[in-house]
């Protein structure tokens, strides 16, 4: 038998029986009927990130693990090769394909929708038509070698590399010619779940992620990035590499978020050497437990006869350099009518109402304040008789403000990278260009006088 | 179209279904027209496109294009020669035909019986790769050479041990080669150094200068290793892992492996996951190479964001557990395994992936070995607090999530256990309270999942799953669309004595929604433990005080009939039987539909005729919709039984393949003057009769020409070709044109055909010469198919009389001559099939008790049963008398 590691079908395989099946157990056809037992059965394990097939009905013969990744309209599957007696059936971490056919589907992905994440048809469809050769480079005979490169990477000003006396790696297609540039990107993201309860606790966490773009000569240059924090800065968790990054220092892989009472807090100064691809890459990534949220809300909501009587107040926190890209805050209101009149005062940036009247928006602008606090007060009318947008959660007095806002320049936590901290082993002067920024995600305020869902952890 | 065209529709065609396609036309052909147009000689760029299509199909499905070992040498010399005479620059194409003539080598066995064309496919594939840094060819051609390295290495991977005596060549190419192809010389020598050794593991007592033989060998290719089949299997797939003799002089292969690794990080992640993965089997197999050789890699591996190399350094912690990773690695490693499950950064499918590795951590000291599922000691209810599932997770991970804590919990200590157990509580109860909200289909299906999982965990905790249990009720009588996937759940937790689900939800039954309580009554009356008492009286409710009686709606007859079906072997019967018979009393003579009332007098009769047990019986065997374990037996009893005897179903059904097959009604006429005309008409020629059917269930009739009628002889006959799309009765009006003695031409109506139901029965259409056994096994197939119930078209019905005069087999004898499929009078027992085009069945089973003769009928479309029923032809046929009269 040939040593199929993956199945892949690039042709139309719309027709097929296990199409048809995996569609319905993507819950993809009959959407609308509210119970198909193959795929609806509470004893269905739809748990693992392996789906079962069962081609033949209950009790036949099945397709297993079949990997899938769903993006849009996109389905990607692939069937990694069981090497192992299918009965008793094999753990999934016991099959080295699993994780093989887990890097090969991440990478087609990439591949076809670009950092984006949207392409647009006619690009995807130029894309898919790469897919075949694509297919006999990264995985020929169905045993994959390499990921595809992501989209839109290919680097300028690359020269293909003679055979010299030092190994090129095998992620790296050539050379880089002409300007030494090296860039490096902070990105911080902070979520929050506050409460405004003493029965509920308010959680917030903060993750970050360098990514580089290095254009730097020679076939294995020396490139290295150093985070470094203030003094009694909490530590860098869970920090994970790319595999460009040569060595580590064992201290810096000591904190991890799941360990509550880690003393030994190593606190920095984390330097990641590494050999750079060609492309843009994620050097590394982490969570961090930061003492205080950078803004700090409280959201009373108030059932009143006929009407809603709203109370924010957003409090920045003081390290945190007040000059945002875009702030606002979201107050949705679910299972209503449409709003009728809004009679809402700000302290301060204006409130919007949205077109679908199911919606304040309250665009706080670039800066908070002086005090560093805005507050918004008023009610909202649903006089309306058209019914509003729904959501199972938000019903009765359960309801949310949705913070989105971009600091630019500025990380929360003063993870710092600047100039000095990227070395270049180079020949030539490199230009060394740093970016920083802090960007909301999931950051929500809940109504501290409704019940909120519970999150023990975000 | 142009040649292209067409061959992309054949090939879309040929992919789709090959058996399909090859169906159409031989393989042979097929295979020859593929290797013709891949030897056409003419290039352009849309002909290329279209010759990598074809050798893809080559590549794609070997076997089916090359049944037999001759074939396929065949085929790979003619892909060889193809091979050669395709330009050195179209890359894309040479490459697909190397990987093509390698599949088709591979898989007609011409490898493993060492064909000479296998072997001067290896020749040309070394001698490709002897091409190292692309002095010779240019890097334009650096394609074909790794190309040839996946070849080669797909080879050895098929035929162990194949480059076993190669591998100082291969060693010294990997070691030349600096271009970007060194990771394939690199993956194709360990995989040889890998399986030669696993090769040498067999032998006993190796010596040193066997053993060093294998690093220094230059010479032709193994083709005798490949009886080592398991070898291809990896380690952890083995009981014992295969190991050297001890004290071997490991130096130089130390040197070897300790250069593998520090280059391995020049590797792409997955295939450097794949090195790593052959280095820890060699080094497992080894006994004098130490572990520790992996230790300067750990730390780059424990901090890698890639799943391969995640996934790959926890294959080295199962194969070496506490020889290479200390306690303290170990913790860590599950630490950050734990934190990689719930990265904000990473993949669902990838941290669903990690969830998955926490249950199976390979664990230094695993409390059981046996291999069964048990979790490990270190993952603590600690631990696994931070993977508690939330409303916000999406539903895999929330399901994961909770049966990962759910086994936590299991093992904890009390106090912990109570704690969190509570929590999870709370999260099914959260759960609950958004279906309650909101009943989009994945939330139903997803906290129902989730509420069975917690069940399953935690069934001994009544008060918890009673709690439960009232929530779902409540929440059922708000919405009862709910009942399909209460009554799947109920079904679930069958085995674990609950508190009975359904039950409950029995008592939260109203009129609304009566389709969806009907199920969920059914449901209910399967449950011994509950009485029955609230579903009778609310049927009587229902059932007296709406419409539904006079509405007689077949359907919901059917369902409220089910109910009773499952209520007549109920164990507590008695409690309530007055009232399920006055009920069936009820709608016996009430409901406005024949079929129900038939089936709810038989209900009746047998509930105050028989014993319970007796009852149970009858019912377990004869009656439609019974329990489901019944047919099942019978039908595995069956095909035991017949064994190898072929299944003339098949052969039955086969025989619809044939265009036209079957979907013909012939009725014959005689076409005669009417009484009196004009003697004009006495002698009349040319006739041409022309129909039309007055409805669409039937196929337009073509024309019939007859000659002459004359009025004093013998009146010819006519035979009617119809041809039904549904076999219902019709009419068809008739005209004629024709000429008399004088040349006139006339036309005129003739009185409509009417054709009656049993008109378009058929015999069942089996050959002639067929057995009595044989079709009475299509009989009992068909019609355990139609009782299965799984087509929603099939019905059963059942019909009881009193035959007054004539005896039952005179009867028979008369309506069913030609339909019998068996005629065992002696144990008064008769089995009909009347076969109506295109392909419909009638199937009735008579049977004659003391005073009366009851007739079970099957059919595979229901909307037949109304012309058997409603015009009364059943009646009319036995003359009967209704069984409710008899008794």
């Amino acid at each position: 038998m040939p040593n199929p590691w993956l199945e892949l079908s690039t042709w139309p395989f719309q027709r097929t029986a296990s199409y048809k099946l995996l569609l319905t157990e993507l819950g993809l056809v009959d959407a609308d009927k509210p119970y198909v037992e193959v795929r609806d059965d509470c004893a269905r394990q739809h748990r693992s990130p392996a789906v079962e097939l069962r081609l033949d009905g209950p009790g036949g013969r099945t397709l297993w693990p079949l990997l899938t990744f769903t993006q849009g309209a996109l389905i990607l599957a692939c069937l990694p090769l069981v090497e192992a007696p299918p009965e008793p059936r094999p753990p999934l971490p016991s099959l080295a394909s699993v994780s093989q056919g887990l890097a090969l589907l991440s990478g087609l992905q990439d591949f076809l929708c670009g950092p984006g994440g949207k392409p647009e048809p006619d690009v995807l469809a130029s894309r898919l038509a790469a897919l075949p050769s694509v297919l006999l480079q990264v995985c020929p005979l169905g045993r994959p070698l390499d990921t595809p490169p992501p989209a839109g990477s290919v680097p300028a000003a690359v020269a293909p590399s003679p055979g010299g006396a030092q190994k090129q790696p095998a992620w790296k297609a050539g050379v880089h010619r002409g300007r030494v540039v090296v860039s490096v990107a902070l990105t911080e993201k902070v979520r929050s779940m506050q409460y405004g309860k003493s029965s509920q606790q308010d959680i917030w966490d903060v993750y970050g992620m360098v990514m580089c773009k290095c254009e730097v000569e020679g076939v294995l240059p020396n490139v290295s990035v150093t985070l470094t924090l203030p003094p009694n800065g909490s530590p860098l968790q869970d920090i994970l590499v790319h595999p460009c990054v040569t060595s580590l220092d064992a201290s810096i892989l000591t904190a991890c978020s799941v360990d509550e009472n880690d003393c030994s807090a190593f606190s920095g100064p984390y330097k990641f050497p590494f050999s750079p691809p060609l492309e843009l890459f994620r050097l590394c990534s982490y969570t961090s437990q930061v003492p205080m949220p950078p803004i700090l809300g409280s959201y009373q909501l108030k059932a009143e006869e006929n009407h809603l009587k709203a109370n924010v107040v957003l409090k920045l926190h003081e390290s945190v350099k007040n000059s945002f890209e875009y702030y606002e805050a979201h107050i949705p209101f679910f299972n209503q009518n449409l709003m009728g009149s809004v009679e809402v005062k700000v302290s301060s940036g204006q409130l919007e109402v949205s077109k679908e009247k199911s919606l304040l928006v309250w665009v706080l602008g670039q800066k908070f304040p002086k005090s560093r606090e805005a507050a918004l007060e008023g009610t909202v009318h649903f006089s309306g008789t058209v019914a509003g947008p729904t959501d199972p959660l938000c019903t009765g007095l359960t309801a949310y403000i949705k913070l989105y806002f971009r600091v630019a320049d500025a990380v929360f936590r003063y993870c710092r990278v600047d100039q000095h901290s990227v070395q270049v082993y180079s020949s030539a002067k490199p230009r060394i260009v740093t970016t920083r920024e802090l960007v909301s995600s999931e950051y929500y305020i809940w109504n501290s006088t409704g019940d909120a869902p519970v999150s023990l952890k975000i | 179209m142009t040649i292209a065209d067409l061959w992309d529709q054949r090939i879309s065609a040929f992919l789709l279904s090959p058996s399909q396609f090859l169906a159409t036309t031989s393989t042979e052909s097929f295979l020859a027209e593929l290797l013709h147009e891949l030897r056409n000689d003419k290039t352009n760029d849309q002909l290329k496109v279209t010759k990598t299509l074809l050798v893809s199909v080559l590549l794609e499905h070997p076997t089916i294009l090359c049944p037999s070992a001759s074939v396929g040498e065949e085929t790979a010399l003619e892909l060889l020669s193809v091979f050669s005479h395709t330009p050195q620059k179209s890359i894309v194409l040479k490459c697909n035909v190397m990987l093509a003539i390698t599949n088709v080598i591979i898989c007609t066995s011409c490898l493993n019986t060492h064909t000479k064309t296998a072997e001067d496919w290896l020749d040309l594939l070394f001698q490709m790769i002897q091409d190292i840094n692309d002095y010779r060819c240019g890097l334009s051609q650096q394609p074909i050479r790794a190309t040839a390295c996946d070849c080669l290495r797909e080879m050895e991977t098929c035929s162990p041990g194949l480059l076993s005596q190669k591998l100082e060549a291969l060693y010294l190419l990997k070691q030349q080669e600096t271009t970007v192809l060194h990771q394939s010389y690199c993956l194709l020598y360990t995989l040889g150094l890998k399986n030669a050794i696993r090769i040498l593991t067999n032998q006993k007592d190796v010596t040193d200068l066997e053993f060093k033989s294998i690093l220094g060998g230059n010479e032709g290719f193994a083709w005798k290793s490949n009886q080592l089949e398991l070898t291809s299997l990896p380690i952890n797939m083995l009981v014992q892992v295969p190991r050297l003799t001890q004290g071997l002089d490991c130096k130089d292969l130390k040197s070897i492996m300790s250069l593998l690794l520090e280059e391995s990080y020049l590797l792409m992640p997955i295939s450097q996951s794949a090195l790593l993965r052959e280095l820890v089997e060699v080094v497992a197999m080894v006994p004098g190479l130490s572990r520790t050789l992996f230790k300067s890699q750990l730390l780059r591996l424990f901090g890698t964001a890639d799943v391969s190399l995640m996934h790959a350094t926890l294959f080295m912690k199962d194969t070496f557990t506490d020889s290479l990773f200390t306690t303290e690695d170990e913790n860590f490693l599950l630490k950050r395994l734990v934190g990689m499950a719930q990265h904000p950064l990473l993949r669902i499918t990838e941290k669903l992936f990690y969830m998955e590795c926490i249950l199976h951590f390979p664990e230094n000291r695993p409390i059981s070995s046996s291999g069964e599922e048990s979790l490990p000691v270190l993952v603590t209810p600690r631990l696994a607090a931070f993977l508690h599932p939330t409303v916000f997770n999406d539903s895999a991970t929330m399901l994961c999530r909770l049966n990962l804590l759910c086994l936590v919990h299991l093992e904890a200590n009390e106090g912990e256990a109570d704690k969190g157990i509570g929590f999870l509580f709370d999260h099914i109860m959260a759960l609950l309270k958004i279906v309650d909200n909101d009943g989009s289909r994945e939330v139903v299906v997803t906290s129902l999942r989730a509420l069975f999982i917690f069940l399953m965990h935690f069934s001994g905790m009544e008060e918890l799953s009673e709690k439960l249990i009232d929530k779902l009720c409540d929440m059922y009588s708000r919405h009862s669309r709910l009942a399909p996937n209460l009554i799947g759940l109920a079904d679930r937790i069958q085995e674990h004595p609950r508190p009975s689900l359904v039950g409950q939800v029995a008592k939260r039954l109203t009129i609304h929604n009566l389709s969806w309580h009907l199920k969920v009554l059914k449901r209910v009356a399967k449950e011994g433990q509950i009485t029955q008492r609230n579903t009778i009286y609310l049927l009587l409710n229902v059932l007296i005080n709406s419409n539904l009686c006079e509405r007689g709606n077949w359907q919901v007859g059917n369902a409220v009939l089910a109910v009773y079906r499952n209520l007549l072997d109920h164990p507590s019967i008695d409690q309530v039987f007055i009232e399920l018979a006055d009920l069936l009393q009820y709608i016996s003579i009430q409901y406005d539909d024949t079929d129900i009332k038939d089936h709810a007098r038989i209900y009746y009769t047998l509930l105050t005729n028989l014993s319970w047990e007796k009852l149970t019986g009858v019912l377990a065997k004869r009656l439609d919709g019974g329990r489901a374990k019944e047919p099942a037996q019978s039908s595995s009893e069956s095909v035991e039984a017949t064994g190898e005897v072929r299944n003339w179903l098949e052969v039955y059904q086969g025989q619809f393949q044939t265009p036209g097959f079957g979907s013909e009604v012939t009725l014959r006429y005689n076409l005669t003057h009417a009484k009196e005309t004009d003697p004009l008409f006495d002698k009349v020629f040319t006739i041409c009769l022309h129909f039309e059917p007055k409805d669409s269930n039937y196929a337009k009739v073509t024309d019939i020409h007859v000659p002459c009628v004359f009025r004093d002889r013998k009146s010819p006959e006519v035979k009617v070709k119809l041809k039904p799309f549904q076999p219902y009765p019709t009419s068809l009006c008739v005209s004629a044109m024709f000429t008399t003695q004088d040349g006139r031409s006339w036309h005129s109506r003739l009185p409509d055909v009417s054709v009656s139901f049993p008109e378009i029965f058929l015999p069942l259409p089996l050959p002639p010469n067929s057995s009595r056994e044989c079709r009475e096994q299509v009989f009992e197939r068909i019609w355990e198919a139609t009782a299965s119930g799984n087509s929603d078209k099939s019905a059963i019905s059942l019909f009881c009389f009193k035959p007054e005069d004539k005896s039952l087999a005179d009867l028979i004898k008369t309506h069913f001559q030609g339909y019998l499929i068996t005629d065992q009078q002696s144990e008064r027992s008769w089995k009909v099939l009347l076969f109506l085009p295109p392909k419909c069945h009638i199937l009735l089973k008579i049977t004659q008790a003391e005073d009366a003769a009851q007739v079970s009928i099957a059919t595979d479309n229901r909307e037949l049963l109304p012309f058997l029923n409603s015009n009364r032809w059943l009646n009319r046929c036995f003359a009967g008398v209704h069984l409710h009269r008899s008794f």
